[in-house]
């Protein structure tokens, strides 16, 4: 006899909860996991953290069940010149790629782990811990340089829930690339958790891009402990969805340790991207650099939530926020919300944010010189999210991200 | 070939061009001066054709076409060039690419061939060195970081490129010192054919001492209240524009 964990449960949460009660094997931490979600709930728009992002509301009325695992027919993945390792999460089943791991890589199906004890508190975290069943990890050998791209493709069909879990570790003084797509019509509620090492003189190069159909609702945490003099590059490409968040949480555990976190979101219709970014700086001469970029249209929503912890032991930290937004409508919507939150007495911080309609001398001077209005606005607003896209190192990727932007505004402009 | 035919023209609600007039025939310079406040820039931007700045009567052509009818770009597509009192600063642009990318949209319009790659970076080379600017500043964004002069130098570049029918320079001379003044005069005298016209609005006459004006025209209240040959700029330096103000 079951007695139901989640006391006055939405429609969406009875539904989640049947599945979690119809799983094969349910390990003792997951039943934790999932007792202490029902303590937690999905979260709303009455907590600070989720209030441009109110998962309960799109949610509660909802009554979806796992979605199947197959295999989906999808496109080659760009970037074939650099022979990626090509990873598939389909509707949260793990297919690893069609060969064994060779030149200083381990890759493998594995039972997962926990959480970190901050995420222990985090709705969607917790409950990605209670419903998954097994992990993709990852591992760069020690010292290793691993050349080729290592693609990790989340493809969500069908309007179910998927979860997924990922392991990552970047051994002492190795380094790779790592490409993560959230592709497909999407979930009911698809959610991927990954926990990341980086150890000591490591240097990962993460890109992610998101791109689903409109009525995809997505999460996804990248939790990341980064050791000493170890260096973390991102570069995030969200066109949105229905309720989209991609959140990454980096602990800096040594000292010297370098970040530079970029995002861009390109929002058309009423799409939703939400990049939310928690960095505590734990040790000393850090150095953290974010930009974000958000650009709207229709009644697309762009949401930045930044916050920098600086500990009191994590002196000369150097830490640049700007979040700046290009609206280009009326009813296009940009809400950012940059925290500083520093105990330490000798570094320096700042954060600044600006939203923006495109400006009118600079159309007038493009279309002066005989550019039509569409490609006008085109260009300056190619041109603002390129102050991030083009820094990214590799320029296959830059170009592909570029080649992802333009195809944006194609459509969109 | 350049036709303003008693234009009312001004920005909100503002009535600054009051029932203009003039007439510049294609191979001709005609300079119009004129006192701060007097209409010189309006006149620039609607002949351009800025959204923001409205028309209330009157009329445009350029060799006969209603420019009045015709959006921004399809006024420069038609050779129509606004040289910037103050030219933009566009990051994220390349230079060389903006300015490819103009050259090609007023060729689509008009169904001419884009320029090759090839043909297009011998050109800006060779024009580049004309200007005085150097290949670095073309791979840099547009304008990002340079001085007045340069961006000024940079509206030459795209003159020479761009090879426009007519040309309006709003206050090119603003900020310039000698030699970019007479880099400016050594363009536009290059520039200057049978074909061509060019409407050369300033303050001073010293712009004048490197392109020498078919006419000269003094702007004061929003209309033309005095016209003549080169002379008149010399005697407008002299004297000043208080008498046409006062007219006015």
């Amino acid at each position: 006899m079951n007695t139901q964990v989640i006391k006055d449960p939405t429609t969406f949460e009875y539904s989640l909860e049947a599945v979690f009660r119809e799983r094969d094997s349910i390990s003792r931490a997951q039943h934790a996991a999932f007792e202490q979600y029902a303590a937690i709930r999905m979260p709303h728009r009455r907590l600070e953290d989720w209030k441009w992002s109110d998962f309960n509301a799109e949610l509660r009325d909802k009554s979806p069940s796992l979605a199947p695992t197959a295999e989906a027919l999808v496109d080659t993945f760009p970037l074939s010149e650099l022979d990626p390792l090509e990873f598939r999460i389909v509707n949260g089943r793990i297919i690893l790629p069609d060969e064994a791991p060779r030149d200083g890589i381990d890759f493998g199906v594995m039972d997962p782990v926990g959480t970190i004890p901050e995420l222990e508190k985090h709705p969607l975290a917790i409950l990605n811990v209670a419903m998954i069943s097994k992990a993709c990890g990852i591992q760069i050998q020690e010292g290793v340089d691993y050349q080729r791209p290592i693609v990790i493709r989340h493809i969500n069909y069908g309007g179910g829930l998927t979860f997924a879990h990922g392991l990552m570790r970047i051994s002492k003084g190795a380094s790779a690339t790592v490409i993560e797509s959230f592709e497909g019509e999407g979930a009911a509620l698809g959610s991927y958790l990954c926990h990341m090492s980086v150890c000591d003189n490591a240097h990962i190069r993460r890109y992610v891009i998101s791109e689903e159909e409109t009525d995809a609702v997505t999460h996804s945490i990248l939790a990341a402990k980064i050791d000493k003099n170890a260096r973390f590059d991102q570069t995030s490409l969200s066109t949105g969805s229905r309720l989209s968040r991609h959140e990454t949480v980096l602990h800096y555990c040594d000292d010297d340790v370098r970040a530079n976190i970029d995002s861009v979101a390109l929002l058309a219709d009423d799409r939703h991207a939400d990049f939310t970014t928690n960095i505590l700086h734990k040790a000393p001469g850090c150095i953290t650099r974010q930009r974000h970029k958000g650009i709207a249209t229709d009644k697309g929503r762009a949401v930045f939530q930044g916050k920098f912890a600086v500990e009191r032991q994590a002196q000369k930290t150097f830490a640049q926020m700007s979040a700046n937004a290009l609206l280009l409508s009326d009813e296009s919507e940009a809400n950012h919300k940059p925290e500083l939150e520093i105990y330490a007495d000798d570094v320096e911080c700042a954060h600044g944010s600006t939203s923006g309609a495109l400006d009118e001398d600079a159309l007038f001077y493009l279309r002066q010189r005989g550019l039509s209005e569409r490609e006008a606005r085109a260009i300056l607003t190619m041109a603002f999210a390129t102050e991030v896209l083009d820094d990214i190192e590799h320029d296959e990727i830059s170009v592909m991200m570029e080649g992802r932007v333009n195809a944006w505004l194609g459509a969109s402009i | 070939m350049l036709k303003i035919e008693n234009l009312y023209a001004g920005v909100e609600d503002a009535k600054i061009i009051n029932g203009l007039s003039l007439d510049i025939p294609a191979g001709e310079v005609h300079a119009v001066m004129g006192p701060n406040g007097a209409g010189k820039s309006t006149l620039s931007y609607t002949i351009a054709g800025r959204d923001d700045y409205s028309v209330t009567g009157g009329a445009v052509s350029l060799d006969g076409d209603d420019l009045l009818e015709l959006s921004a770009d399809e006024r420069a597509a038609k050779g129509l060039f606004l040289s910037f009192q103050h030219p933009m600063e566009i990051p994220g642009v390349q230079t060389m690419n903006f300015i490819r990318t103009a050259m090609n949209a007023q060729r689509r319009v008009r169904g001419e061939d884009e320029i090759t790659a090839g043909e297009f970076l011998k050109a800006i080379r060779e024009k580049a060195k004309i200007v005085g600017l150097d290949d670095a500043k073309l791979k840099r964004p547009f304008n990002v970081g340079f001085s007045g002069g340069e961006k000024k130098r940079m509206e030459m570049l795209q003159m020479a490129m761009l090879e426009p029918r007519f040309v309006v320079m709003d206050e090119t001379d603003s900020g310039l010192d000698i030699d970019a003044l007479k880099i400016v005069g050594d363009v536009v005298n290059a520039l200057r054919e049978p074909s061509r016209g060019f409407l050369v609005i300033t303050h001073y006459q010293r712009l004048l001492e490197y392109i020498k004006p078919d006419r000269v025209h003094v702007l004061a209240g929003g209309r033309i209240v005095k016209s003549g040959g080169p002379d008149l700029a010399v005697e407008l330096e002299k004297s000043g524009y208080e008498q046409f103000i006062e007219a006015a």
